[in-house]
């Protein structure tokens, strides 16, 4: 362990009796809040002392009473309402009339381990709360501030329901998977918990899910995002990509009983098509490139486009209820909405219920608050996948089907995939049950300092199962008439242990606010994938997906009847490999006795259960643990000069014992510069800001790769429904040495508000370098490790750029406003002093078998376009150029913009917001794989300017700058009209509004695919030397367009 | 309350708390799913399991057998045998197939490298066993040599050297690389060992998947049949040995058998011919050449259009020139194709060999002709165009196995006695014993029917039945480099210096281990 961490601990302990020394004489003041609009008492008002942490919350009629010392300045403030100060002076009563006020909101931001006022905030940091969320049909939490912060880019993986999300803040710095940032809700680290990704049963396997599928984005109070080091070093070695912090509703502000409740109908369609040859002019091209046309009339008229899209109708229905209760605030809601994709069998529906509270005892010394939700969320997705073969997938099938084909699942196609045989077929369905829990417990020792301790718990279970009937047709090899299926399951449960101190101290005019604390999560996860072949009806979905359970069930127990823990088992009637005097057929299991430490194999007969021709499942179980300490010191002097200096100190099992423990240091300075007196009275806000902060990352690590470890090969049921025994083999690394990136970032920015903060802004400039890159690479062979290895790579990822934000007020009265607000953001990147070259960027389809777009190599921007540069055709029609280059393009956009207006006049208000990359390339890898001549050639449908391209049917549809295009667009992503009932003093309705939104409602792009905000990604496994891609389309699951109406009440 | 216990107690309440957590977890992980490496060292301390640690060697020679890529593509698809034309955008896959072909491979080439890993992988896993501190029976041993040879061989033989790792060096240590000639010691040092201690050999065993006596003895004869490719010259007893380990091979009871497409009919090779076969499946080899519309009742997907041989091969055969249909009159191991006449639901149209001429199915209980995807008769050709611009109908197909027995069945045969038999005659015939190994060749000509006797034999003659007998059983890379003919000019392919006789090392080995070289010429 490092001398560092000692050092803090000690340090923590002198904190903590600093805190205990100090003592004041007191008196008691005491007197009721009510609220300026109807009079009516406010419950839950924090009542502080000015500059310590001394404070009290107002009981449910408003009254409070509290201990000062003698010259005390109270601070009363409640969200929603604008914070009044008021100096005691002697007085033992005081009233106090709290002013609404809706900007309020804004001022705090969540920064981790507790909160600062805007104004105060030393790092780059911004916070979006419910006021400026995005409307419509939001499917996961991050849509709702899409657009909204300047440096971030988030690019949803493609439009099905609940898909997964790329998350950039300030650039792409790891050259590995996932740059997402750090997901933390109500101070739970989120780790896991998503939905299993769908298997490949023959159409490819889909990953694609998103990590915040389980929060009702209505329960979201808001948002903050950090940006830089020295704002997310508090989160120390998962802090490199960002960390955004989710604070859910918690019923404050709620003071006699509100109850809320919304409701939603959205229309979605396909925002734009593949322009595709119609029937007749399908068999005419077909002449045309020497086909025989009457051979290919099947006789139908059939738009396959038309039949695998469809408008879909989703609905989403909220409704919650909050009150303050004696000494606290409850919240509950319940939530459900059933998002319907515009391709067939998609769906999304989410069942979520949550119950927040905090209550006060023992005088307001102890809080306890409780945020507690529970989620069930159930898809449904088509044969869509990133890593589609020649055949494609339902897409790529459609838009080469034969447009004369019958519709009939069971039309003999000969060699293509039928996208109805495809849709009737194969069925993918999964369903994640997650309960996250998080109870905080606030202890005041004294008037300066606090005591909190934490436990939160994340808990869930997600299955996918996945089958392809005995009907399916050109699906993977042996499926057809036997059927294969699929259930993977996912279970996590983490535990989170946190216990912190909080100083709060004024001494003179330096104001003090320090945290410091040790936290422990543990991350446990346990998964494990039945497959099954040959089933006894192969055409009946239902009855696979009970056979497969029923077999796993009669299987497991024969296996667990043998073995205490085992790696798998399997049933067949064609054993192979057991070895000479070994059963041929029957089950077999592959125990791990952790008590001898040993790996063994049994043979048991066919259980009776098991029916099918044959099944084996794989367990795995792994929990790893993650150690902190942290420390964090906001020091204000004068209210001018702030000073924020923040440590923690992150030790991981995932590391090696060399470097199990790490150190990430940050530093911010900030100068209020409008509070001297040199600044005119125009500037009514200049704050200056420097920072700079080391900060890390350890994802895509996985357990034990630092040691070697020994556990059974996979099983798997073979073409012929046959298991091969497997053997053992090592996994994991001897590497004492391994440890996490690191990301140094050095920034400063500005913030400032003119004319009374009728224009205010933000601008920030940075510079980040990721070192000791992890990445899985081969290492000389043969090696101990089996294909690649993770080391730290000695190469720096550079991320420069700046960001600026501005809003202008253009008009305030009582009853219109118009506000502008806009931000963009421009960040390079490139990779530096990296010797190797490694291809990536798989490219799929017929004939682009190991064809790749993209390289990393030194010298150059990550995700790079490597790519032969296309100069037309030759006179035989074939293409000119074989040359694959650096051609000094790359996927990552320089530029991101984001401008909304919002307006209200009287009863009506308008939100608008458009959104726009730019400075990057996308690879239209739809197009390579399907419109060409040679498909054309093939007899494959193709759009409509293929047959005029002067291209050889014959020709090679070879990876070339051809299908690269620029992917600059800007988007009116949100378009809101609402309008708000006048209730002439109804009784029990206190509000009632009506809305219509349009999300994606169009698009200015030249990109000629249907959109290109896209990221189609191939699962891990099947990624190019382990290295993900970007800007590269492949039959993506298009983005809708959305029309929604709805309404919200609250009684 | 006082100042003094006030201050007791506000500072031990919380000391306790934070104390109480701060010392306390460890951050080990704990053993669940896996074994962790037990013992001394850090780096190894003898597999956990023996026996599965075999498993996976011998599932992963398996596996590598049964793909149509890497190792089967660069053996085969490099000579004149096979060809993968690019068919318009179909099997461009970026030029790998084309390159394979003509001779035209870099050191990034993909299949390079993954041959380079799974040999090499192999190789390790293998002295992973073989360690005293695993201590594996000397049985286990046996077959692990066998298995450590077969995959050092295979790296020696395509790019000639072979790098080692002692299981007992750290992931940091580079591992040594030996000279071809070294590593020839070590694999017939190995094979040596291998013999002793393997057990007897069954020839009508249903169950070859694991190597016997004659496997050892035959990769052994195949290794010294080679052995001045390797070392430049035969040593004094190398040709001799070869007839030596043939002859012990026989004695066992292995011999020629008549039915030559029989030979190959999985998922058991009780057939006398076969000593080691591997349970990968055959899809691939199938599946590979066949077009898309030659389905089958359990592919209703049909083929993937791609491998062909080529015309000059097609004509090294006794036949007809131009049909290839049953009972023409061809010689046995070309094979045949059906006509409308014979094909029944039993062979759904596909026959044996060579697949030239119209196509046939079996749809809705009839035969039919079969069209290709745009309609006109599918009618596979002999001649190609070239490398790219093809059709979906230009070159012969192969089928070794046929989908005939089943659309995906299993059992790679990778060493038969006919190879063994005619490594004899060979060795015979560079012994300068002309008789006897035209003999040899005539008795086995004699056992395929329409296949009359030589009149004489010389190095390409016996080149020649070589490839008639062993095609696309992953010898004739082997064999063309032995008779000095992979050189030569055939179609599609240059003739060239001799320099792609051995593969180029792999870009990313060069870079991760420096103490390798290129091979000249790359």
């Amino acid at each position: 362990m490092s001398k560092l961490y000692l050092l803090i601990r000690n340090s923590l302990a002198v904190l903590l009796m600093l805190g205990c020394l100090t003592s004041f004489a007191q008196q008691r003041v005491s007197g009721k809040i009510t609220a300026s609009d109807d009079g009516s008492p406010i419950p839950g008002v924090n009542i502080q002392e000015k500059g310590t942490s001394n404070g009290t919350a107002s009981d449910a009629n408003g009254n409070y009473s509290i201990s000062v010392s003698a010259n005390a300045t109270l601070v009363f403030s409640f969200v929603g309402y604008a914070a009044q100060e008021i100096v005691v002076g002697g007085n033992s009563a005081i009233n106090v009339v709290l002013q609404s006020d809706v900007t309020a909101l804004s001022e705090i931001v969540v920064i981790g381990y507790g909160s600062v006022a805007v104004k105060d905030a030393t790092g780059a940091v911004t916070a979006v709360t419910t006021k400026d969320f995005n409307g419509g049909l939001i499917s996961s939490a991050e849509q709702l501030i899409q657009g909204k912060v300047a440096g971030v880019q988030m690019v949803s993986t493609s439009g099905q329901p609940g898909a997964g999300v790329q998350f950039r803040i300030r650039g792409t710095n790891s050259i590995r998977s996932n740059n997402n940032p750090l997901f933390v809700v109500d101070g739970v680290p989120l780790a896991g918990g998503v939905q299993p990704g769908a298997a490949n049963v023959g159409f490819g396997t889909n990953q694609d899910t998103n990590p915040l599928n389980f929060i009702n984005p209505s329960d979201i109070e808001s948002m903050s995002i950090l940006k830089d080091a020295s704002a997310t070093a508090i989160y120390g070695s998962r802090g490199a990509n960002g960390v955004v912090l989710i604070t859910t509703k918690s019923g404050k502000g709620a003071r006699k009983g509100s109850l809320d409740f919304a409701s939603s109908v959205s229309i979605a369609s396909v925002r734009k098509r593949y322009d595709l040859l119609n029937p007749t002019e399908f068999l005419a091209a077909v002449r045309l490139f020497d086909g025989d046309a009457e051979a290919q009339d099947f006789g139908s008229r059939t738009d396959w486009q038309d039949y695998i899209y469809r408008t879909s109708v989703s609905n989403t229905q909220n409704i919650s209820y909050s009150k303050g209760i004696k000494d606290g605030f409850l919240r509950a809601s319940l939530g459900y909405d059933n998002q319907v994709g515009v391709i067939e069998n998609s769906f999304m529906k989410r069942l979520t219920g949550r119950l927040n509270g905090s209550k006060s005892f023992l005088n307001d010394k102890l809080n306890l608050e409780l945020s507690s939700t529970y989620s069930n969320v159930k898809r449904e997705d088509p044969a869509i996948s990133g890593s589609a073969g020649f055949q494609g997938d339902l897409q790529g099938a459609a838009y080469s089907a034969n447009p004369t084909w019958s519709t009939d699942p069971d039309f003999n196609t000969g060699g293509q995939r039928s996208p109805a045989n495809m849709l009737a077929y194969y069925q993918s369905t999964g369903t994640t049950n997650r309960f996250l829990n998080n109870l905080t417990t606030t202890y005041k020792l004294n008037n300066d300092l606090s005591v909190k301790g934490t436990y939160g718990l994340d808990w869930s279970k997600g299955e996918a199962v996945t089958l392809a009937s005995g009907k399916s047709v050109n699906a993977g090899n042996g499926v057809q008439g036997f059927g294969q299926g699929q259930i993977n399951e996912n279970r996590n449960i983490n535990h989170l242990v946190e216990l912190y101190l909080n100083y709060n101290k004024q001494v003179g005019n330096i104001k003090i606010d320090a945290v410091g604390g040790y936290s422990f999560q543990s991350f446990k996860n346990e998964w494990n994938w039945v497959v099954g072949r040959g089933f006894t009806d192969p055409n009946s979905f239902s009855s696979m997906e009970s056979e497969l359970r029923s077999n796993f069930d009669a299987a497991d127990a024969a296996a667990s009847a043998i073995y205490k823990d085992y790696n798998n088992w399997g049933v067949t009637n064609d054993l192979r490999n057991t070895g000479t005097g070994n059963p041929t057929s029957g089950g077999f299991v592959s125990g791990i006795n952790l008590g001898e430490k040993s790996l063994e194999q049994s043979f048991f007969a066919r259980p009776a259960g098991v029916t099918l021709a044959g099944v084996a499942a794989n367990f795995y179980d792994q929990t790893d643990f993650l150690q902190s300490y942290f420390a964090r010191g906001n020091f204000t002097i004068s209210d001018k000069y702030l000073f924020t200096a923040t440590v923690r100190v992150d030790g991981s099992s995932k590391f090696g014992e060399n470097n199990r423990y790490g150190v990430f240091p940050s530093a911010a300075v900030a100068w209020k510069i409008h509070e001297e007196g040199f600044v005119p009275q125009s500037v009514s806000n200049l704050k200056l800001r420097l920072n700079y902060g080391v900060v890390g990352n350890q994802d895509g690590l996985a357990y034990g790769e630092f040691i070697r470890r020994e556990r059974y090969g996979d099983a798997g049921v073979g073409d012929n429904r046959e298991i091969t025994l497997p053997g053992t083999s090592a996994t994991g690394n001897v590497n004492p040495d391994l440890k996490w990136e690191q990301t140094t970032t050095y920034g400063a920015g500005v913030d400032f508000g003119f004319f009374n903060d009728k224009l205010t802004g933000t601008f920030d400039v940075y510079v980040k370098n990721t070192t000791d890159l992890l990445l899985r690479i081969l290492p000389a062979a043969p090696s101990p490790v089996v294909g690649l290895q993770f080391e730290n790579l000695d190469a720096i990822v550079e991320n420069k750029g700046w960001e600026l934000g501005l809003s202008y007020s253009a008009i305030e009265k009582s009853d219109a406003s118009l506000v502008f607000s806009g931000n963009v953001s421009q960040n390079k990147n490139l990779l530096k002093d990296f010797g190797g070259a490694l291809d990536a960027g798989t490219i799929y389809g017929q004939g682009l078998s190991g064809a790749f777009a993209q390289q990393l190599s030194g010298g150059h921007p990550l995700f790079s376009y490597y790519l032969r540069e296309f100069e037309g055709f030759d006179s035989n029609g074939q293409p000119i150029g074989d040359n694959q280059r650096f051609i000094g393009k790359t996927a990552l956009p320089t530029w991101n913009m984001g401008f909304s207006i919002n307006a209200s006049y009287r009863s009506f208000d308008l939100a608008m917001y458009m959104t726009g990359q730019f400075g990057h390339y996308v690879y239209n890898n739809t197009q390579n794989a399907f419109f060409t001549a040679g498909s054309i050639n093939n007899a494959r449908n193709v759009t409509r300017d293929v047959i005029l391209s002067g291209e050889s049917g014959f020709a090679e549809a070879a990876v070339s700058t051809r299908f690269l295009q620029s992917g600059n667009f800007m988007r009116m992503q949100n378009l809101q009209v609402g309008y708000n009932v006048k209730l002439n003093d109804m009784k029990y309705l206190k509000k009632l509004r009506f809305y219509v939104t349009g999300q994606n409602v169009f698009v200015i792009t030249k990109y000629n695919g249907l959109d290109p905000e896209v990221s189609s990604s191939p699962a891990g496994f099947d990624l190019l030397n382990g290295l993900p891609t970007a800007g590269i389309d492949y039959a993506a699951y298009p983005r809708p367009r959305i029309f929604t109406i709805g309404l919200a009440a609250n009684f | 309350m006082s100042m003094l216990e006030n201050f007791k107690y506000k500072i031990w309440i919380p000391s306790l708390l934070v104390g109480g957590f701060i010392t306390a977890c460890s951050l080990e992980i704990e053993e669940t799913d896996s074994i962790f490496t037990k013992g001394e060292s850090s780096v190894f301390n003898g597999v956990e399991n023996v026996a599965g640690s075999l498993n996976t060697i011998y599932n992963n020679i398996s596996g590598q057998a049964g793909d149509q890529a890497n190792l089967y593509a660069l053996t085969e698809v490099s000579t004149d045998e096979l060809v993968v034309p690019t068919r318009g955008t179909d099997w461009g896959d970026n030029g790998v197939w084309r390159t394979v072909h003509a001779h035209t491979w870099g050191p990034t080439h993909p299949f390079l490298l993954t041959v380079w890993n799974d040999k090499n992988n192999g190789v390790l896993r293998a002295t992973e066993v073989i360690d005293p501190l695993s201590s594996a029976s000397a049985l286990q041993i046996a077959e692990a040599k066998f298995a450590r040879a077969y995959n050092m061989w295979i790296i020696m033989d395509f790019f000639g050297v072979a790098p080692f790792r002692d299981p007992k060096d750290g992931p940091e240590v580079i591992p040594t690389v030996m000279t071809r000639s070294e590593a020839y010691n070590m694999i017939v040092q190995d094979l040596t060992d291998a013999i002793a201690n393997l057990p007897a050999s069954n020839p009508t065993a249903a169950n070859k998947t694991r190597p016997v006596k004659a496997a050892a003895r035959f990769l052994l004869a195949k290794v010294k049949i080679n052995a001045a490719v390797y070392n430049g010259t035969y040593g004094a007893n190398d040709l001799q040995d070869v007839i030596n380990l043939v002859d012990a091979i026989e004695a066992e009871g292995y011999s020629l058998e008549s039915d030559y497409f029989g030979v190959f009919r999985g998922p058991s090779f009780t057939n006398t011919d076969v000593i080691w076969n591997v349970a990968a499946g055959v899809g691939n080899r199938m599946w590979n050449g066949l077009h898309y519309n030659q389905s089958h009742t359990g592919n209703g997907g049909g083929g993937w259009n791609g491998f062909t041989t080529l015309a000059e091969f097609y004509d090294k055969f006794e036949g007809p020139p131009t049909s290839n249909s049953i009972g023409s009159g061809q010689e046995e191991r070309r094979g045949y194709t059906h006509t409308l006449a014979t094909t029944n639901a039993d062979n759904q149209g596909f026959g044996y060999g060579f697949q030239v001429g119209q196509m046939y199915g079996y749809r809705d209980g009839a035969a039919v002709a079969l069209t290709d995807r745009v309609g006109n008769p599918l009618v596979f050709t002999k001649e190609l165009p070239g490398l790219v611009g093809n059709n979906e109908r230009t070159g012969i197909r192969l089928l070794k196995y046929s989908p005939a027995n089943g659309a995906f069945t299993e059992g790679v045969v990778m060493a038969r006695f006919a190879d063994a038999y005619l490594m004899r005659a060979e060795a015979k015939l560079r012994l300068g014993n002309n008789a006897g190994a035209l003999s040899d060749v005539n008795a086995l000509r004699s056992m395929r029917s329409n296949t009359p006797p030589l009149a004489s034999i010389n190095e390409a003659t016996m080149l020649d039945e070589r490839a008639r007998e062993l095609y696309t059983e992953g010898w004739r890379r082997n064999d063309m480099i032995r008779f000095g003919a992979f050189k030569n000019a055939w179609q599609f392919k240059t003739a060239g210096d001799g320099h792609t006789d051995l593969f180029p090392i792999p870009a990313s080995a060069l870079l991760s281990n420096p103490n390798l070289i290129q091979n000249p010429g790359y």
